[in-house]
């Protein structure tokens, strides 16, 4: 479960007895294993949540942990050190495949803030949502809906053995302008990122809203490339 | 996760697949999306303007399993019924006919909004000021 950001209470080290923040892997004071931690991915590795990440620092921190962490060096420890250390090994493996990746890392700290992605908001309020402008995407959704279309036109013709050449290049011409549209919301999403990382908080929660839209937009778009992709290669 | 018996019959033989002319006056079409699968879904109905009954529903559908056999069991439960009638079908009524897994409750939910968006664009063309409309309005 995902706790909200700031909420690092220190907690005694098991070892020591000294208070320490409650996301470090290892007591700063004794250097010994605690158990997983309780705070969020970012201060895992000791980094601000932001979504400009160093990745640099990321990595370099992700190695060193998980070297910290290989269980040849708990042959000899306690049965709770033994645990830990597999336990902190899974949290380091989520939390460094979610920061690396920027999409997941979007998706995860937004998530962190309240907002709801993806499958998240099945079962929601129909009436609600529908007043919620920047969640309705007509002109996208047309054009979705057509290319989907031309898909299908395209399978069965191949299936009756004659597919229209046309129809063909309508699709690589459908592939490349989506392209085309993928690379904006990508770029969108980057500018909302700097918005997020310096905005005040009102500026913030529009570029939340703005980047929950933005991702909604990819996710149609990625699966229609997928399904171009696929129906054009089946050649 | 199998389907259940329904939803695999309303996949293998859709209900009432297929497209209504966009331009008539008589015609409503709702096009909804679901981004968190990336299903599409239009549905389309023809009103009888004397008797404001749903005539014809038409539909088609990009996505699951689920999402065609709500849009599918949507255009049969809307044919034959008045506008406002057509509105009170919930997407809880469609969870329940064809036992929809939790995970899928949102194909029902776009066949919902797809009903509601069809009778919208239907409304806005005729221009009637209905009082479910005015209802739907106020909420």
């Amino acid at each position: 479960m995902l706790k909200i950001l700031d909420s690092a209470i220190p907690v005694a080290c098991w070892s020591c007895s000294v208070a320490h923040n409650e996301s470090t892997l290892f007591c700063p004071n004794c250097s010994k294993i605690q158990p997983p931690p309780g705070g969020d991915y970012f201060s895992v590795f000791g980094l601000e949540p932001r979504l400009h990440l160093d990745l640099d620092i990321l990595e370099r921190e992700f190695h060193r942990l998980s070297r910290k962490l290989h269980p040849d060096r708990f042959a000899r420890a306690g049965e709770n050190e033994k645990q830990w250390s597999l336990a902190d090994t899974a949290l380091l493996n989520d939390a460094y495949r979610t920061l690396k990746d920027p999409l997941r890392r979007t998706q995860y700290l937004l998530k962190l803030h309240g907002a709801e992605i993806g499958e998240e908001h099945a079962g929601r309020d129909p009436q609600k949502d529908a007043k919620d402008p920047v969640r309705v995407l007509p002109d996208l959704l047309e054009e979705v809906f057509d290319l989907n279309m031309q898909l299908e036109e395209l399978r069965t013709e191949r299936k009756a053995g004659a597919a229209d050449p046309q129809l063909t290049v309508a699709l690589e011409a459908a592939r490349s302008k989506f392209e085309g549209l993928l690379k904006v919301v990508d770029d969108d999403l980057h500018a909302q990122w700097r918005v997020w990382d310096a905005g005040s908080e009102s500026e913030r929660r529009a570029a939340q809203n703005r980047m929950v839209a933005l991702l909604d937009q990819r996710r149609y778009l990625s699966h229609l490339l997928r399904d171009v992709t696929e129906t054009l290669g089946a050649e | 996760m199998a389907y259940s018996d329904k939803v695999v019959d309303h996949y293998n033989n859709p209900r009432n697949v297929g497209t209504l002319d966009k331009a008539s006056p008589e015609v409503g079409t709702g096009l909804v999306g679901a981004p968190e699968c990336g299903d599409v879904m239009r549905l389309q109905i023809r009103v009888n303007p004397d008797t404001q009954i749903i005539e014809e529903a038409k539909f088609k559908t990009f996505g699951c399993g689920s999402a065609i056999a709500s849009s599918s069991l949507a255009t049969e439960w809307v044919k034959g019924r008045t506008v406002d009638d057509a509105l009170a079908i919930k997407n809880t009524d469609i969870v329940k006919e064809l036992s929809l897994p939790p995970v899928k409750i949102h194909c029902s939910v776009l066949a919902e909004d797809a009903i509601r968006a069809a009778i919208g664009d239907w409304k806005k063309k005729n221009a009637t000021a209905e009082p479910a409309e005015a209802a739907a309005a106020a909420q």
